[in-house]
């Protein structure tokens, strides 16, 4: 890059930086030389002068050393102190010399001289001397010598030897650094000899260089030139340098290029001028012969067109014989007239400025124009006009030529007529095609009539209509003022019906009235068109009336009606048809969605065209709405799951929907968990003209018949072993009766029980039967009044040998008159009784209550049995129900009772109803309707108590007659007493502990165990019960004096019934006058609770 | 002397039954109105055989079969007598351990006969 740089860089400019460089090397070197060889010189010369004070200094001490030999030497010859003195300053300055020596710089020879001269001295001057100056002082010369000669004296010799031949030696030495100066001179002075040769050589070097960079392309160059000049082609090279010589090449390349160019360039340019001329002399020949062309072509145009020539002002210098004959002028009236002789039509005077303006520019016009001939006559002309311009640009005169183009013109006209009559036939056709598609697709008469209506008054310009469909009677009116609604149909239209059946269509034509007329000449028709729609079988379907205001209707549009209401007929019928088809379809599906049976269609792939409500709600699947296709995957998977069996059901699904299905077949499957749902399905394979095409499964909820058939099956077990315990005891008496001997009392014991068993087998074969006939609602029933207490208390005498059970009557009805079926009701209480009985097998208590309701009459039968589990109650009156636990299964019975009771009691206008709780015993009750509901108290009540039921006066009966105790009760309770009826003394006694009562009427004679007198004692004798007043009621005579003090009346049998009351009603009255409270709050009875 | 068990909650046929028994000599017969009354007193006497009746309240034939354990039922032939004459009821029956069954209605005589031969039976090996 940089020597690049450099062979870029100009000649001028890297010499002349060359040569500076040079310059200052040798400055550099020059003074560099010039200051080494000074500094040589200083150093020489320093050394000189370091020698020569040494010497000097050597030189000084030896004179001060002899000074003080001398000295001494005087001291000790003349023992002159003075002299001694002398010596010791001598000695002294010796001490400074050899201090100053000591601090130049020396050699180790001469430092070591110098030390041991400092030594000596130190010894000199310390030992020897004062040694001395005493012998000298002693005079002791001898010693003195000694001394002396102890080397003192030597040493000093010695000294001086070194310091004489140190002088020499020094001087010896300055010699030698002169030589060496001088020699040293002689170097330098080669040494720049050397440097002058070797810049010489260098400065020839680059002369050298210079010449052969500069001169060999000049060479080159002038060679390239001559070559240039001789025409020769330049064979230069070109230098890749950027330099003064590069740019030189460059430029005298360049130059011969562009020498060369040029001259290819002129030799071209000749030869094409060359050709120029060739085709100049072409052209001229071509332009000869056009000429002659031209003015063929005038020719032919003056034969074929108008020419004309008009001057600068527009007169008519010239004009052939065509435009006269266009324009009916003669050539000679032409010629010069100006151009408004013609007259043209179709362009106003403003457009005429225009065109003169244009012309006057030098613009050529040009256009078709409509003018009158001279004799009147239109023509049309295809007209130019063009300026003819001097060479000044001035406009000298028009040319103007003109072509006839009225038989052009004329087809033209034609044409557009065509053209707009096809275009309005088009339109006309759109409208009928997008009538013909309302009316195919249109499924509502309404909207059909309105759409047919619409397009008869675009499609002919009907100012008002009126369409009717006859046999919907729709009526659409459009623009029909109700005056032409009312000649269409009104008093004209006996008329119109009359000309119908004979004609399909017709019209009449009328003067317009007022409102018709509107803004139009007074004198307008109005033509009202009738036709009919008429199908195959020549019904009228329809009826259109229309009216045209002013213009009547041509033959075609009337064939065209009538076309269109051949059309308007089909579409018609196709409406009925349509509305027919989905009357149909409507019917069908309301039939389906209300079947009870859930209805499917699956189609041979599996799926779902059609499901019903009824299934959608059994299985719980919304997802199907009319008209959907729904997969198998997605709606059999829910089908599945949501049954119980849900494999068995799969594989139903699977073999019904398979080809080979062709049998319809069946099968049962469950839905739901808590209240199960059967249902029975089946599926018929579906064909459509001998096409299998589906598979149709019906699926119908069976869970009634299921259950009423689970009861049946239930029934019968239940009947088989309730008709085998008395069958088997009928017929096991009767065989022992026939196989063995025995006494007469036992035979006739053996014959009761067969006829009670049998008796029992005939109840409950009347209880099928009842129930049967219920089931069949053939059951007659025969009501009478009767009085519901007595009845009641009929039914329960005959529980009265029941070993097991005491019936309890508690009778606090004062109106118990009913009209019912007497037997029925027995029926109902025996039931209800017997129920109560078998269904409390641990109490020995069972209590009927009577008591009046507004208007009706309720008897409860309560026990305090095993009861009834709460969610089973509802189901009690259902037939052939019984409370399914394991209790009462063991105690058989045929499960109808209840619900032959409810029948019975239902069907007299009562209710029955129960309530029970599981293991505290259930509580049984009807209700009759009343036969009197008003007047239901004797009037000559003498007294009349509380109608508060717990302010009425209890009182029991203990008789084991029923009929009397009846008797008995209905007197007391017409009395206002609450009568309650015991037979047996125990359970009167244990009743009297409990109840409160005003008195208790007492039979002597009761069972075996225990008797009248019996009860008497017990209650006497009890602190609870010994003031209750006690009645004795008995056929007997009063025989045991000491218990009547007890009693309160003895009443012999018979006895008329008002006794007794009147008894009661003496001791309550009593009790009432005696102000005693009846019923004390500390009333004994409650002690025993 | 044999001991025969009468259980039946229905009177009359326990009437019946004692009627169509009486006769029979060396024999014992007790009754039972229920099965609880039933298991009482088989737990206190051993019979050599008991008439039980099926449907009972307070516990069914079945349930007395089921009450009682193996070595009674070894040692005690059971005659089953009900009204539930199925084969499941009889098949029941024989699976709760009953030897014998008869369905309801029944003849005395045919009864009289069963229980002479199975008393019978029972006496040989003693």
């Amino acid at each position: 890059m940089i020597r690049r740089s450099l062979s870029n860089m100009s000649i001028k400019k890297k010499y002349s930086r060359i040569i500076a460089g040079l310059i200052i090397l040798v400055i550099l070197t020059g003074a560099g030389l010039y200051l080494y060889i000074n500094s040589e010189q200083e150093r020489l010369n320093h050394n000189q002068e370091v020698l020569q004070h040494k010497a000097g200094t050597i030189n000084e001490m030896a004179a001060t050393l002899n000074e003080v030999f001398f000295r001494v030497r005087g001291y000790s010859l003349l023992k002159s102190d003075h002299e001694l003195q002398l010596a010791y300053e001598a000695l002294d300055k010796l001490g400074t010399v050899l201090q100053a020596y000591s601090k130049l710089k020396l050699s180790p020879e001469e430092a070591d001289f110098e030390e041991a001269l400092e030594v000596y001295l130190d010894q000199y001057q310390k030992v020897t001397l004062p040694k001395a100056i005493a012998f000298v002082k002693q005079d002791n010369y001898t010693g003195l010598r000694a001394l002396a000669k102890d080397g003192n004296t030597q040493a000093v010799n010695d000294f001086l030897a070194y310091t004489k031949n140190y002088e020499t030696r020094s001087n010896q030495q300055l010699s030698d650094m002169v030589d060496q100066s001088l020699k040293q001179a002689n170097d330098f002075t080669i040494l720049a000899f050397l440097l002058s040769t070797a810049l010489l050589l260098l400065f020839t070097l680059m002369i050298w260089r210079i010449l052969k960079i500069v001169i060999d392309p000049i060479v080159q160059l002038e060679q390239a030139t001559n070559s240039l000049a001789a025409g020769e082609a330049v064979l230069l090279s070109k230098l890749h340098k950027q330099d003064e010589i590069g740019r030189l090449y460059e430029a005298f390349l360049n130059m011969a290029h562009s020498i060369q160019d040029k001259e290819e360039e002129l030799m071209m340019q000749n030869e094409e001028l060359l050709a120029q001329q060739d085709e100049l002399q072409d052209q001229q020949f071509k332009l000869e012969r056009s000429l002659s062309e031209i003015e063929n072509m005038m020719k032919a145009l003056d034969q074929s067109s108008a020419v004309a020539i008009l001057s600068q002002k527009g007169i008519f210098t010239y004009a052939n014989e065509n435009l006269s004959e266009y324009t009916g002028y003669k050539n000679a009236e032409l010629t010069g007239s100006t151009f408004r002789l013609l007259d043209v039509e179709n362009l106003a005077d403003a457009q005429k400025q225009q065109i003169i303006r244009k012309l006057s520019t030098g613009g050529v016009w040009s256009n078709e124009v409509r003018m009158n001939m001279k004799n009147g006559t239109p023509v049309w002309l295809h007209m130019t006009i063009m300026p003819y311009l001097n060479d000044d640009g001035e406009i000298y005169q028009y040319i103007l030529i003109a072509n006839n183009i009225t038989s052009m013109k004329n087809v033209q006209q034609e044409l557009a007529e065509t053209l707009k009559n096809t275009e309005q036939t088009k339109i006309m056709l759109e409208r009928s095609n997008q009538l013909n598609h309302d009316i195919t697709y249109t499924l509502d008469k309404q909207d059909f009539a309105e759409k047919f209506i619409e397009f008869m008054n675009k499609q002919y310009a009907f100012d008002s209509s009126l369409f009717l469909l006859v046999k919907d009677n729709i009526t659409v009116v459009k623009g029909v003022p109700q005056e032409n609604v009312e000649r269409y149909l009104g008093s004209e239209s006996g008329n119109m019906l009359h000309r119908m059946r004979t004609e399909k269509s017709y019209i009449t034509k009328r003067p317009s009235t007022l409102r018709e007329q509107g803004i139009a000449p007074e004198g307008t028709d109005s033509y009202d068109f009738y036709s009919t729609v008429v199908n195959a079988q020549d019904d009228v379907l329809a009826v259109f009336c229309g009216t045209r205001i002013g213009h009547s209707f041509s033959e075609d549009e009337i064939n065209e009606i009538q076309g269109m209401m051949n059309r308007v007929a089909l579409a018609i019928e196709r409406l009925f048809m349509y509305e027919e088809i989905e009357y149909g379809r409507r019917l069908n599906q309301d039939i389906v969605n209300n079947v009870n049976e859930g209805i499917q269609f699956v189609q041979m792939d599996g799926s779902m065209l059609h499901m019903n409500q009824v299934l959608a709600q059994m299985f719980g699947y919304n997802e199907w709405s009319a008209g959907d296709l729904i997969p198998k995957e997605r709606w059999s998977g829910h089908f599945i799951h949501t049954a119980n069996e849900s494999d068995e059901l799969e594989l139903f699904y699977q073999k019904a929907m398979s080809e080979h299905f062709i049998e319809s077949s069946s099968m049962k499957y469950s839905l739901g968990k808590e209240s199960l749902k059967h249902i029975d399905m089946y599926a018929i394979p579906v064909y459509r003209r001998e096409t299998r095409f589906g598979t149709l499964f019906v699926h119908r909820d069976i869970t009634r018949e299921y259950e009423l058939d689970l009861m049946k099956s239930d029934l019968v077990s239940t009947v088989s072993h309730e008709l085998r315990t008395p069958l088997s005891s009928v017929l096991g008496f009767t065989e022992l009766l026939l196989s063995k001997t025995m006494k007469p009392e036992k035979q006739l014991k053996y014959l009761e029980t067969i006829h009670r068993e049998a008796q029992r087998l005939t109840e409950l074969i009347n209880d099928f039967l009842d129930l049967q006939r219920m089931e069949s609602g053939t059951q007659q029933y025969n009501p009478e009044p009767l009085n519901l207490s007595e009845l009641v208390l009929g039914v329960i005498d005959q529980y009265k040998l029941s070993g097991t059970h005491h019936i309890l009557l508690e009778d606090e009805a004062q109106n118990a008159e009913v009209e019912v079926d007497r037997d029925k009701i027995v029926q109902v209480l025996t039931n209800l009784l017997s129920n109560a009985i078998k269904f409390s097998p641990g109490a020995s208590e069972i209590k009927v209550m009577l008591h009046n309701e507004p208007e009706r009459i309720v008897v409860e039968i309560q026990d305090h049995g095993l009861g009834i589990p709460n969610n089973q109650i509802g189901q009690l009156f259902q037939k052939f129900r019984r409370v399914d636990n394991s209790a009462s299964k063991r105690i058989g019975g045929t499960g109808l009772g209840l619900a032959i009771c409810k029948e019975i009691i239902e069907k007299q206008k009562g209710s029955i109803g129960i309530e029970s709780e599981e293991g505290e015993g259930s509580t049984v009750w009807f209700s009759l309707p009343l036969r009197n509901a008003s007047g239901n108290r004797h009037e000559d009540e003498p007294i009349k108590l509380s109608a508060d039921k717990e302010q009425k006066p209890n009182v029991m009966i203990v008789e084991d007659d029923y009929s009397l105790s009846l008797l008995l009760s209905e007197e007391l309770k017409g009395k206002g007493f609450r009568v309650t009826h015991h037979y047996h003394p125990q359970e009167a006694f244990e009743q009297a502990l409990k109840t409160p009562f005003v008195a208790i009427v007492v039979d002597l004679m009761l069972g075996e165990e225990l008797d009248g007198w019996d009860l008497i004692r017990m209650l006497k004798d009890d602190a609870r019960t010994e003031h209750v007043p006690i009645i004795i009621s008995s056929a007997l005579d009063k025989t045991d004096k000491n218990m009547l003090d007890n009693v309160q009346k003895y009443l012999t049998k018979p006895y008329p019934p008002g006794e007794l009351t009147g008894t009661l009603q003496e001791i309550v009255g009593i009790r009432q006058r005696s102000g005693e409270v009846l019923f004390p709050d500390s009333s004994p009875w409650d002690n025993g609770e | 002397m044999q001991k025969v068990l009468i259980v039946d909650d229905e009177d009359v046929l326990r009437m019946l039954i004692e009627d169509t028994l009486e006769d029979l000599e060396e024999v014992e017969l007790h009754t039972a109105e229920n099965g609880r009354e039933a298991m009482m007193k088989l737990s206190r006497n051993r019979f050599d055989l008991v008439i039980l009746d099926y449907m009972m309240p307070e516990l069914t034939g079945i349930e007395v079969l089921g009450l009682m354990d193996e070595e009674m039922k070894a040692a005690t032939p059971i005659l089953m007598l009900t009204a539930k004459a199925q084969d499941a009821d009889r098949n029941r029956a024989r699976e709760a351990g009953a030897r014998y069954f008869m369905p309801k209605p029944f003849s005395p005589m045919e009864l009289l006969q069963i229980v002479e031969g199975i008393l019978s039976d029972k006496k040989k090996p003693q």
